[in-house]
């Protein structure tokens, strides 16, 4: 065998053993006590947008998409949804304090305003989670009442 | 040659397979997680500094902003988040205490944001402008320092909705906006 046929083999063997080295999956069955429908009024089309648009990396169910099973790209994705989640959680909205739901609701409409989220990279491929002016000025509309809410 | 291949390969895998096991991790903990480490850490008491090295922390980073400086500014973040960490609760008095538990969770997220966000100003002045009236609002539960402190407020910052900030000096030099109008602003109430 020469190198280069050597090489070869040798990345095709780690593409395939890094296969199996499947992240856990960000599933949960158990509908969360802190969600933030028990905490704030949500409005069914906001529901909609948030579920949509958001909660893919900042919930505790993703929707997986096919190359979620291919790694790395699986692995970048479950990176991604760990900091998501880090960052703000929509089912555990409840469990942050008075003060940090302020500040959480602020800057979701400071994000969404100036179109940082969603990410760019997560509509490239999912072009339905893309939001439209009218959607986005729903959001941050009631995003700001919301926090007025807690004034 | 394909000897060794195979056993590299049949290494690699017993390693990653032993590996994965240990690697599940629950879901809906990990917010919680972080609020227990966080406490772990104040109450470890590192150093006894009250509200004092918050507040320098603090100014530094205003003083950084002020000065279009987002490296300076995310020092300070850092700094600010290391200054609440080390807060002593049982130094501070109930009241300090009870606007402390209040506000630390949410004002080291916002330290932590600057501190991470080198490079992008306008970020991390966004969080300088939920971080102040929390600091603000530390300040005024009693600060044992009793250093002169001034609260200003810039009205053209955000399109017109304005933002406040702590200074040690009556002399303005404004944070949210920097060289391009540095002098915007006016006292709103004196400190301390």
């Amino acid at each position: 065998m020469s190198w280069v046929t050597k090489g070869f083999m040798f990345l095709l063997l780690v593409l395939i053993t890094i296969q199996f080295i499947q992240p856990t999956r960000n599933k949960s069955r158990q509908a969360s006590r802190m969600d933030i429908t028990r905490v704030f009024p949500v409005p069914e089309k906001i529901n909609g947008i948030l579920k949509n648009s958001c909660y893919d990396c900042h919930s505790n169910n993703t929707r997986y998409p096919w190359y979620a099973m291919l790694q790395p790209g699986g692995w970048l994705l479950a990176s991604h949804i760990k900091k998501g989640k880090q960052e703000l959680n929509f089912n555990e909205f409840g469990s942050y304090s008075r003060r940090r739901q302020q500040s959480k609701l602020k800057s979701i409409g400071n994000s969404i305003k100036d179109e940082t989220m969603p990410l760019s990279s997560y509509t490239l491929i999912h072009r339905s989670a893309k939001l439209s002016q009218t959607e986005r000025d729903l959001v941050t509309n009631w995003v700001e009442q919301m926090r007025y809410s807690l004034l | 040659m394909k000897l060794t291949i195979l056993s590299m390969a049949v290494s690699i895998l017993l390693f990653t397979a032993c590996n994965n096991g240990s690697k599940t991790t629950n879901n809906s903990v990990g917010g919680i997680d972080s609020a227990k480490t966080e406490v772990a850490h104040t109450e470890a008491g590192i150093s006894t500094a009250s509200t004092k090295e918050v507040i320098s922390a603090y100014l530094q980073l205003k003083n950084a902003l002020a000065k279009d400086n987002d490296k300076d500014a995310a020092e300070g973040g850092n700094n600010l988040v290391k200054a609440i960490g080390n807060v002593d609760q049982a130094s501070l008095t109930a009241q300090q205490s009870k606007v402390f538990k209040d506000i630390s969770d949410d004002a080291k997220e916002h330290a932590e944001h600057i501190g991470s966000n080198a490079g992008n100003i306008n970020h991390q002045r966004e969080h300088f402008e939920m971080l102040s009236p929390e600091i603000y609002e530390l300040v005024k539960a009693g600060d044992k320092t009793g250093q002169k402190l001034y609260y200003v407020n810039c009205p053209m910052y955000n399109g017109g909705k304005g933002g406040n900030w702590i200074s040690e000096t009556k002399d303005i030099q404004n944070p949210y906006l920097g060289k391009a109008m540095l002098n915007c602003g006016s006292v709103k109430e004196e400190l301390n």
